[in-house]
């Protein structure tokens, strides 16, 4: 994932491991950059499928 | 450690093989490093071909890709490492790679970088020789590079760098033969010495002086590290904390602190970084130079204390106040609210309603004056949506052009004189998203003297999307309510920061970051970035209003709405509006957006003037955060300091508001 406001690439499953939570038990939809702290918001679950469905038929 | 093979296939880019073998300390090693994307693991794949392990590296999960590759009759240990910007460590994967850099042996390190953005990526070049490390330097997607019209000197570079240069395509293989042929040649690069100023330099000498043989790696490197507290004293001087030198580093770093006007952090960056851009324009030259001197200028001129005010306007003006106030504000939410809604959806749901449930009191849950339906539904989606998704829209096209971080520096000046640096422009410009997280985000602020002014700021000063979209969309019939409006809110932004940044005590903050390329925004990025947003958004925001809407029925049925509605009327009569107004403060408390909400309720019905607009819009904007940004608060400043805080902010809304009011009565002034 690439960080909106440094631009900088990072590790999503990571950076999210990194994040200490606002709330260990809920999920709050944002990723945290681990270099400038920005935040930006996970990417849908279905722009993940309409990718899936363009990289296959590429 | 876990171990697994892997097999795929190597012109992809994934590792290949089925065979395995173990780490012989005979055998040299040469370490992949870079930036994430570089191309790193298709070289390593290039030049590792079957042999490859993969493994995590001791006590993280982070995956290395050991391999064995042939050159000049002799075997190498080729490792892959994770993606790392520089070798002070931020993340895990940098962590894992500077460990590896810093403790291992390491035979030759071959630093992949991409030849597109050569100048971002040079200042861990830097780094790396000055470390004293074999260093050979990889130009890798040089293909594309040229494509671009880029053209790179690589005989000049070498001569600056004293190091080896190899232009590559890991793609298609090309320069990875004359890669091969440099690994057994490496050296140790010959560059000119970079002079981080006499504080640094002095304690840099003392510091050295402590240090024990340690790996590869100089001792200049491990005490510059050492300085900007990127490495503890166990992993740089090699030695017991508690030695005497222990003490001698620690008084060094101290005394270099208080002479310095910055961070150390930020003197070596910043004379990092002009030192790349100095190497780059002796040996790149870019195409279209007009357009990159264009480009340069632009985003220098976005900086500018004073040529940058005017951008800055005219980004708040065009995108936020035309594009925000008039489109999402005025037609969507007139197209949404008054055709779908009213004319449509309302009456049709009233009938069904008024059909299936006979009790005036279970249908008031649904269609009553704050129904689910016809308060809750309808305000999320035919009023704060339309305009937190026009915002999110304006927000991302600024963020996927650059300029925020432009507007980071362009700040820092301002915002040092109430006690914050450019840093907190993150926060801040969160806080125009959900004031909630961005409090949250007041952590990666360097001192807890800037974290409780940015908290107290955000609580007080800065509103939210909804509400900020919500405001713009009320007073964009009247600009001069708008300059009110600003006008107050900007100057308590500033005085409370000012007073604050005096009265509490602690290190003045520096900022200092490395500035992204200035471009056109992609719009299939600010398609993707502005519905992500608006689905989060939504996720979050419909059910609150729902819950509103049931917590004020129950507050309806049980009398206590009418009591607190009650309590605040005297209040609210107090700074000049009318008593409906209090439903709106009351909804404030439960979402800042809410109460915007209520007022622009009010104004539709043509029970506010322009000059009461501006005084409901001033005193909502600057009164209590909302629950959730309370509970946040509290997280992060403590109990007493959250407290204290709302109560200040409380005051502070209604005397801005009564002021506002008095001021517009004395002088006469109609908006």
């Amino acid at each position: 994932m690439i960080c909106s406001f440094c631009f900088r690439t990072f590790d999503e499953e990571l950076a999210r491991k990194q994040c200490s939570h606002c709330n260990p038990l809920i999920e709050c939809g944002r990723v945290k950059c681990p270099y400038c702290g920005y935040e930006s918001p996970k990417e849908p679950k279905s722009l993940k499928w309409l990718n899936k469905i363009r990289m296959k038929k590429k | 450690m876990p171990v697994k093979t892997t097999s795929a296939n190597p012109d992809r880019g994934e590792p290949s093989g089925k065979s395995r073998y173990k780490s012989d300390a005979s055998v040299p090693r040469v370490l992949l490093v870079g930036s994430p994307n570089v191309g790193k693991s298709m070289l390593f794949n290039k030049l590792t071909g079957r042999y490859v392990t993969v493994s995590n590296y001791p006590g993280t999960t982070i995956e290395l890709s050991r391999g064995l590759s042939q050159i000049s009759d002799r075997k190498y240990e080729i490792i892959d490492t994770p993606g790392m910007y520089s070798l002070s460590a931020i993340t895990d994967e940098e962590k894992v790679a500077s460990d590896l850099l810093l403790n291992e042996r390491a035979d030759a390190v071959v630093h992949v970088v991409d030849a597109k953005n050569i100048e971002r990526m040079l200042v861990l070049t830097l780094q790396l020789i000055e470390a004293g490390l074999p260093v050979i330097l990889v130009l890798n997607m040089a293909d594309e590079a040229e494509q671009l019209g880029i053209e790179i000197d690589v005989a000049e570079l070498e001569r600056i760098l004293g190091v080896y240069v190899v232009k590559t395509t890991a793609t298609t293989g090309e320069g990875i033969k004359t890669l091969i042929d440099r690994i057994p040649q490496v050296r140790a690069g010959r560059f000119e010495q970079i002079d981080y100023g006499s504080a640094i330099e002095n304690s840099i000498s003392v510091i050295a002086k402590q240090l024990g043989e340690q790996g590869h790696v100089s001792r200049r490197t491990r005490a510059l590290l050492l300085l900007q507290g990127s490495c503890d004293y166990a992993g740089c001087a090699a030695g017991d904390g508690g030695s005497p030198g222990a003490d001698l580093i620690t008084n060094a770093i101290r005394d270099c602190s208080s002479q310095i006007e910055h961070s150390v952090h930020y003197h070596i960056t910043f004379a990092i970084q002009e030192k790349v851009k100095q190497i780059v324009r002796q040996a790149v030259s870019f195409p279209g130079a007009h357009v990159r001197d264009f480009r340069e200028r632009l985003s220098r001129l976005c900086m500018h204390p004073v040529g940058g005010l005017p951008i800055l306007f005219a980004v708040m003006y065009f995108g936020v106040y035309k594009f925000v106030g008039g489109i999402g504000a005025g037609t969507v939410v007139d197209f949404l609210e008054g055709t779908i809604f009213e004319t449509h959806i309302n009456p049709l749901v009233v009938r069904v309603f008024s059909t299936i449930i006979p009790w005036q009191t279970a249908q008031d849950l649904f269609i009553g004056e704050y129904g689910v339906v016809t308060f809750g539904i309808r305000y999320a989606i035919a009023l704060v949506l339309p305009i937190v998704g026009t915002f999110f829209m304006a927000f991302s096209i600024l963020e996927d052009s650059g300029y925020l971080p432009r507007l980071a520096m362009l700040i820092d000046g301002v915002f040092k004189k109430i006690g914050l640096s450019g840093r907190a422009v993150v926060p801040i410009v969160l806080g125009f998203g959900c004031d909630t997280m961005a409090t949250m985000v007041t952590r990666t602020l360097e001192t807890r003297r800037e974290k409780i002014i940015a908290s107290v700021l955000l609580a007080l000063a800065i509103p939210c999307s909804a509400q900020l979209g919500v405001i713009l969309g009320l007073v964009a019939g009247h600009p001069f309510a708008l300059v009110a409006w600003a006008g107050f809110v900007g100057s308590v932004f500033v005085l409370a920061g000012t007073l604050m940044a005096r009265l509490l005590p602690g290190a003045k903050p520096s900022f200092y970051m490395e500035l992204p390329p200035l471009r056109l925004p992609r719009p299939g990025n600010v398609v993707v970035k502005t519905y992500s947003r608006m689905v989060w958004y939504f996720k979050e925001i419909l059910p609150l209003f729902i819950l509103a809407s049931v917590l004020i029925w129950i507050g309806q049925i049980t009398g206590v709405f009418q009591l607190l509605v009650a309590a605040l009327v005297p209040v609210v009569n107090a700074i000049g509006l009318p008593d409906k107004a209090a439903d709106a403060f009351l909804f404030g408390f439960f979402r800042r957006d809410y109460g915007a909400v209520g007022l622009y309720d009010l104004q539709n019905d043509g029970l506010m003037t322009p000059n009461q607009l501006a005084v409901a819009a001033i005193t909502l904007t600057l009164f209590l955060p909302c629950i959730a940004q309370f509970l946040i608060f509290k997280k992060e400043c403590g109990f007493k300091i959250a407290v204290t805080t709302s109560l200040c902010i409380c005051l502070i809304a209604l005397a801005t508001g009564f002021l506002a009011n008095s001021l517009f009565n004395l002088l006469g002034i109609a908006l």
